[in-house]
């Protein structure tokens, strides 16, 4: 319990080389976290490569409706309309991946901000940022999101926006009680007594300092957000220019007993990419985390 | 679809032969349950499913809308047209015991369908007055030849109220809004709100030996496979209006003890459309509209988003209309055998290249807000538009911000829409084509600001001739001008499914199906 959190950032640290290679080495030990960034990976290649495996738009009226799956062109059959559902899924991806972490990066970006002042400065600061957090917490998530798509209209912009306005809370009070126990630690009250600017003692003291929980929160935040995402696209409150997973299960419930692999796969990846998301999150929480790890030696 | 006509035919005639037994409660579901049972204030559906049980009409219509005597035993109508007089039956007492006769016709029409009933002050607006020589005489005074007029007298569109109950009280606000006292050969007897309407058998009905059922139980059930399983385990007999899922239809049809027919609701005849903004780039060119009703594949659509329940339409006035005359097959046709290429050649031919990214224009197509089919229907349009070269992209709102921006701002260039046609066109279809219907703010009336002189001239030509031969050949000439020009491409005619135990006989009888008064239904023991 030395390098990371005791010693100001980034100085008279071990060669990153070697961090990292620790790091790792913890971070393998957790089995099902390295299956679950085999999964994760798999995602990310579908989503990177979906525009050279389906070039086509993937909303195309690619052929017979409902063709089970291996027949024809259909790796994995076609809905109603006769869309091709591995097409979807892989596009699909980019949707899931790419709503996930935008959201994430904002709630985040959000979350630190809120949480950093409050927990930073104290006093009637923190009280009247906590009240508005919890203003936001005591409103239910998923049906706080719907409320804004509707009332915003179902785009992507939008969906990103509801997901982070959801989001940030649990983090900013993460980041709260990170600041409140970093901030009377002898090496913020040097910078104090330096006379370094607030700000910088902020970003550059308590941030990097703290950063691991928040990496871990945000890895399972990402999972949320496409969880949410999913949910929104089920209720048909998708962006109808964008192809989604979840779009795909609403799309297909209604004939779920004649066609089964409309909603069976782009749900079964749904499923896959929020459990690994998941495993990687504990991974990396096992990897990061000092208490876990002084036992671990 | 077919053969699910065919079926009801079937089933209508083999109930037609064997004997009627009397007695039994039918159970029936309504969906959703009814705000109230004012029939003659509102009208949504859900409460003329229940209250045409109890209030009668004028007339009732036969299945080829030929109009058919109900409290009016006969009429007839003078030379010029400006004349109805009605023979009222004899015999005829409100549910309370009091009688019924002309005054309360005269205070039906004039006082309550005409101020109150959202269509009455349109439809009955050419009556001027209503005489009553004697108490079974009531002689209509019109103002105009109305050859649409009869037609709207039935049951569910012009209810007979009871003049002693109505009289002297705020007809918006009368407490038999809740409890509605008619003529009919049902009763209402109660109201347990969110769960059942109960109505008895009127013993005193006009017509002897009517009704056959001793109660009808009108059940609401919020959870659409809740329904679906009380109709497939019997506990409920009749479902109509989409209550039970067009998705679990073809399932309960193959159970012996169901029979599902899609007649019964040829008086609303509903049209699925495309609508164009005719006032603005680019669809204000005929050409570019044809383009997009050509490359259309009306049978996909049906068979793929609707699951098989509509027809294919081929103009405004849908083919309900065929007995009458007023239907004409004999139109422009937009049917080819390759769609996209005979769109793209009409695009190319009216000047409008694809650029270097193949793309001619990009619209934004909006959709029906009214759930998963209009959706799909939407996705598939996008798809249609892609291959003719023409982006759109996919806009879906709430329903209030969709009507004003078709129906007030007009500020859309194509839309999904679906109407009723209604039993005459004069009610459903005039109110999509006059220049005089185009009224900001009014919804379901022309969004797509349409305007012909032409047009014009002709539809109003037709709401006051009566010479039917004359009339037909009116609207032959409209339908095909609004074919030709196509400000609307349409779609197909939707078909709704009514679900009933095979112990029900005579369920549907007439295109009013589920606001028929169901005197003559009976249930098997």
């Amino acid at each position: 319990m030395t390098d990371l959190s005791e010693a100001p950032h980034g100085q008279g640290a071990p060669t990153t080389r070697g961090r990292a290679a620790d790091f790792w080495r913890r971070y393998v030990r957790n089995r099902s976290a390295v299956a679950g960034l085999v999964i994760l990976l798999t995602v990310i290649a579908m989503a990177a490569l979906a525009p050279l495996l389906y070039p086509a738009d993937p909303f195309s009226l690619a052929g017979r409706p409902m063709s089970p799956p291996m027949t024809g062109q259909f790796l994995l059959g076609s809905d109603t309309l006769g869309r091709d559902i591995a097409a979807g899924m892989a596009h699909g991806a980019r949707t899931s991946l790419l709503i996930g972490v935008v959201a994430t990066l904002v709630a985040v970006g959000l979350g630190v901000l809120m949480g950093g002042l409050a927990g930073y400065y104290g006093g009637w600061i923190d009280d009247v940022l906590m009240r508005l957090t919890e203003v936001f917490q005591t409103i239910p998530s998923f049906i706080f999101a719907i409320l804004l798509v509707a009332v915003l209209t179902p785009s992507i912009v939008n969906i990103i926006i509801a997901i982070a306005v959801v989001s940030w809370p649990a983090l900013a009070r993460l980041v709260r009680g990170e600041f409140l126990s970093m901030r009377n630690r002898e090496f913020v009250q040097a910078n104090v007594v330096m006379g370094m600017a607030d700000w910088r003692i902020i970003l550059v003291q308590i941030l990097p300092n703290c950063l691991s929980p928040i990496i871990v929160a945000a890895s399972l935040l990402v999972a949320t957000a496409i969880l949410i995402e999913s949910g929104l696209s089920f209720l048909g409150l998708g962006d109808p220019n964008v192809m989604s997973w979840g779009f795909q299960v609403g799309a297909g419930r209604t004939v779920l007993r004649r066609a089964w692999w409309i909603v069976t796969f782009p749900g079964l990846a749904i499923m896959l990419t929020v459990l690994a998301i998941n495993l990687v999150g504990e991974g990396l929480n096992d990897a990061l985390n000092p208490r876990l790890r002084e036992r671990a030696s | 679809m077919r053969s699910l006509m065919l079926g009801a035919a079937l089933a209508a005639a083999a109930a037609s032969a064997s004997a009627q037994e009397s007695g039994g409660t039918m159970v029936m579901v309504t969906q959703p349950e009814p705000p109230n049972l004012a029939s003659y204030l509102s009208t949504s559906g859900p409460i003329g499913q229940v209250a045409t049980k109890v209030y009668e009409g004028l007339v009732t219509l036969g299945w080829d809308f030929e109009i058919q005597p109900a409290l009016a035993k006969s009429w007839e109508v003078s030379e010029d047209g400006l004349t109805v007089t009605f023979n009222l039956q004899d015999g005829v007492t409100w549910h309370d015991g009091e009688a019924f006769d002309s005054a309360d016709v005269q205070f039906s029409i004039m006082n309550v369908l005409r101020e109150v009933h959202p269509r009455g002050g349109a439809t009955l607006s050419i009556i001027e007055a209503v005489e009553t020589p004697d108490p079974l005489t009531a002689v209509l005074k019109l103002s105009e030849p109305a050859p649409y007029l009869m037609v709207a007298l039935n049951g569910y569109e012009s209810p007979m109220v009871a003049q002693h109950v109505f009289e002297g009280t705020d007809i918006r606000a009368n407490e038999t809004a809740n409890a509605p006292v008619g003529t009919g050969p049902f009763k209402f007897v109660e109201w347990q709100k969110g769960q059942y309407v109960r109505l008895d058998k009127n013993e005193n009905y006009w017509r002897d030996g009517r009704p056959y059922l001793d109660r009808v139980v009108v059940r609401f059930i919020a959870d659409a496979s809740t329904r679906t399983a009380a109709m497939e385990n019997g506990e409920l007999h009749f479902a109509a209006f989409g209550a039970i899922p067009n998705i679990d239809v073809p399932r309960l049809e193959e159970m012996d003890s169901i029979e599902v027919t899609t007649k019964g609701y040829e008086y609303f005849a509903p049209i699925m459309q495309l609508q164009f903004n005719v006032d603005a780039k680019p669809f204000d060119d005929p050409a570019v509209r044809r383009a997009v009703a050509t490359a259309m594949d009306r049978e996909f659509v049906v068979e793929n988003i609707w699951f098989g329940f509509g027809k294919p339409a081929t103009g405004p006035i849908s083919s309900n209309f065929a007995a009458s005359g007023i239907y004409t097959a004999d139109v422009p046709s937009f049917e080819v055998d390759d769609r996209i290429a005979a769109a793209n050649k009409m695009l190319d031919d009216a000047g409008y290249p694809r650029g270097a990214d193949g793309v001619r224009f990009s619209i934004v197509h909006d959709m029906t807000p009214y759930g998963e089919e209009w959706r799909r229907f939407g996705e598939y349009t996008k798809q249609v538009l892609a291959e003719i070269g023409v982006a759109a992209e996919l806009r879906y709102e709430d329903v209030a911000t969709w009507l004003k921006r078709v129906y007030t701002d007009y500020d859309y260039a194509l839309s999904s829409n679906w109407l009723f046609s209604m039993p005459d066109p004069v009610l459903g279809v005039h109110r999509q084509y006059h220049s005089n219907q185009i009224r900001p703010g009014t919804v379901f009336v022309n969004g797509t600001k349409w305007s012909s002189p032409e047009t014009d001239a002709l539809m109003d030509a037709a709401k006051t001739e009566t010479d039917p031969a004359a009339r037909a050949e009116l609207y032959a000439k409209f339908q095909n001008i609004i074919v030709e020009q196509s400000p609307i491409v349409f779609m197909h005619e939707l078909e709704f499914t009514t679900v009933y135990n095979t112990k029900l006989h005579n369920a549907v009888s007439g295109p009013l199906g589920v606001y028929n008064s169901f005197a003559d239904v009976w249930l098997e023991q």
